[in-house]
């Protein structure tokens, strides 16, 4: 149970809010690289932190983001044309570089051209590449933090795979999924028989032989460490570790040798955001076998409307539910595929879930610190200024980890060496 | 495959803001029972700032000692009347009698837990199917021993790097 005012405040992330304002301290996922893929290309059209943005880049290969709206009349710049190093209005020719900076008016006189021009710039916040990605900073310039770090953004070309779709429901709901580890072994009990980037694990066989598994939560210095414990071998459990750091990475435990994966999420507005998913191999390439499996649709990835980042399965077909699959125990909720069989539930719960009326257990506790830190870390910037965790490029060097372990040793000494990034070094898996 | 149509009615594309303030206020589930525990010192310390506040009905308590089968537990209340000055026996209560209506029990302890009163609670808590988490308080000493005693009693275990947290985490079950 949460308070309205905190559900609010950890759910509003648009300008002048708290929450948004937090989200504003860090460097986030803006589009996929390949939304931009050459220079004057056409531009796209992006809402973040309820925001209307236009992602462009330019003739020699700047990005830009910037507002949608030309600042004479309110004209969408996406109508507009991307050429000679600037991003040009459909309307009356009035033209923008990379920072916003309108660089011409056609219509004015030669004498005043400059000095007009000089005045007028769109808001714009910088972006950069980084792996599949273009990650923006939409906050003060001045306290511009460190480029990411985050390892499935860093490996080398061709260990990584990086999808995202529209999810129709707060980012919160969204987020508090990807921590909530005890779903796992119901909702999604079918993708660890037959998904191609799960099945096949040793590990797989802890997870399905113990349904009530134990919970350890930790707090890290960017979030949490969520562990859940099986029983393994005589005196051993099977430990799932799954990183959160704030405000809104998680990483899935992996599965044999079977790539890591994880999720962003990041808000559109109030109402909707961003699901990020990522896969990566710390040593190795993915196989044709693993990119083909990702592209159609499986593991945490997902199929699309074409055309489009909207799922095929929402809303509005109901998720395509199958119930004589659902009957027969092909899945357990009758929907297909991992990311959308977590999407439905979530958007199930409405735009934004009333925190007021849910009633939580013990096994909820992982959620229950998540919002916890989040409401400090929101109030602490602020009130005092204090930067928050996940800002700092060292809260971003984790990674999960399946592992077993002794029944006596904790997860965070046992695996403390699993749950760090280690260039070069495979990932510790089961 | 034989699908329904999908109409705009349907509770998946009816999942928008406007209809959520529509939706049943009754709540759906009665007053829970907690119970919470402090394994030692620290421990009880907090428990007895705890007992301070307003809580939704759950009772607080200290482990004293094991008994044959059961254990004593001294109730901490506003005022902190289960305090020492409370005569032999007063204030005082038996755990199989305190979990008879319980639904929840949180025990509480800091790195110097008490690993017999973790298994004494977790046991009786495990023969009546009551669902069971552990607060492990921060310290100056790492938390490896609470960890320990507690981790194969409780469900759940929470290691803590502030003590104000210890609240909310209550509120947040409904304590």
């Amino acid at each position: 149970m949460l308070k309205q005012e905190i559900n609010e405040l950890l759910t509003q992330t648009g300008p002048g809010t708290a929450m948004g304002a937090m989200f504003r301290q860090y460097w986030i996922p803006a589009l996929l690289a390949e939304e931009l893929p050459e220079n004057d290309c056409a531009p796209v059209r992006v809402k973040l932190l309820s925001e209307r943005l236009l992602a462009f880049r330019d003739s020699e290969g700047r990005y830009g983001l910037i507002d949608e709206f030309c600042a004479h009349r309110g004209v969408s710049l996406w109508f507009g044309r991307n050429e000679e190093s600037g991003l040009r209005c459909a309307y009356h020719g009035w033209k923008y570089d990379v920072n916003g900076q309108c660089v011409e008016v056609p219509s004015e006189p030669d004498e005043r051209h400059s000095a007009l021009c000089a005045k007028i710039k769109l808001t714009s916040y910088p972006m950069v590449k980084i792996g599949d990605v273009l990650w923006t900073y939409m906050g003060d310039p001045a306290k511009t933090p460190e480029l990411p770090e985050w390892e499935f953004a860093r490996v080398p070309e061709g260990h990584s795979f990086t999808s995202k779709r529209w999810q129709e429901s707060n980012w919160l709901q969204a987020l508090e999924g990807g921590i909530d580890s005890s779903h796992v072994s119901w909702l999604h009990s079918d993708g660890l028989k037959n998904d191609p980037l799960f099945k096949g694990a040793q590990g797989n066989k802890y997870n399905l032989a113990d349904r009530k598994p134990f919970f350890e939560v930790v707090e890290s210095e960017g979030g949490l460490y969520i562990g859940v414990r099986r029983n393994a071998e005589e005196g051993h459990y099977y430990w799932r570790i799954t990183p959160w750091v704030m405000p809104s990475f998680t990483m899935i435990p992996p599965r044999g040798d079977h790539p890591i994966h994880g999720h962003f999420w990041i808000p559109i507005d109030d109402e909707n955001c961003w699901a990020w998913s990522y896969d990566y191999h710390p040593v190795r390439p993915l196989t044709e076998g693993e990119l083909r499996a990702m592209r159609e649709g499986k593991g945490v990835h997902n199929e699309y409307v074409p055309g489009t980042f909207r799922p095929l399965q929402n809303k509005d077909n109901d998720y395509l539910m199958d119930r004589a699959a659902q009957k027969r125990g092909d899945t357990y909720s009758g929907v297909r595929g991992i990311s959308m069989q977590d999407a439905s539930l979530q958007e199930s719960m409405g735009p934004i879930v009333d925190r007021t009326k849910e009633r939580l257990v013990s096994t909820d506790s992982g959620i229950i610190m998540a919002r916890r830190k989040l409401w400090r870390a929101v109030e602490a910037l602020r009130d005092e200024g204090v930067t928050p965790p996940g800002v700092d490029t060292a809260h971003q060097a984790v990674r999960s980890a399946a592992i077993v372990l002794p029944a006596d040793q904790s997860f965070i000494e046992g695996a403390s060496e699993a749950l760090t990034v280690r260039p070069g070094e495979k990932h510790a898996s089961v | 495959m034989q699908r329904q149509p999908t109409l705009l009615s349907s509770c998946a594309s009816a999942a928008t803001a406007a209809e959520a303030r529509y939706r049943i206020t009754v709540p759906s589930f009665t007053r829970r029972s907690s119970r919470v525990i402090a394994l030692d010192g620290q421990a009880a310390a907090v428990v007895k700032g705890l007992a301070e506040q307003a809580w939704n009905g759950g009772r607080f308590f200290v482990f004293e000692s094991a008994l044959p089968d059961d254990a004593l537990l001294r109730r901490v209340v506003a005022g902190d009347a289960g305090d020492a000055a409370d005569g032999p026996g007063t204030g005082t209560a038996l755990l199989s009698e305190e979990l008879d209506d319980a639904d929840t029990v949180v025990m509480i302890a800091s790195a110097a837990a008490n690993a017999t009163a973790a298994s004494v609670i977790g046991d009786a808590a495990a023969d009546r199917s009551i669902m069971t988490a552990g607060l492990v308080l921060p310290g100056a000493v790492p938390p490896g021993g609470a960890v320990s005693a507690l981790r194969p009693n409780a469900m759940v275990l929470v290691v803590l790097r502030e003590v104000a947290d210890v609240p909310e985490v209550l509120s947040a079950l409904r304590v």
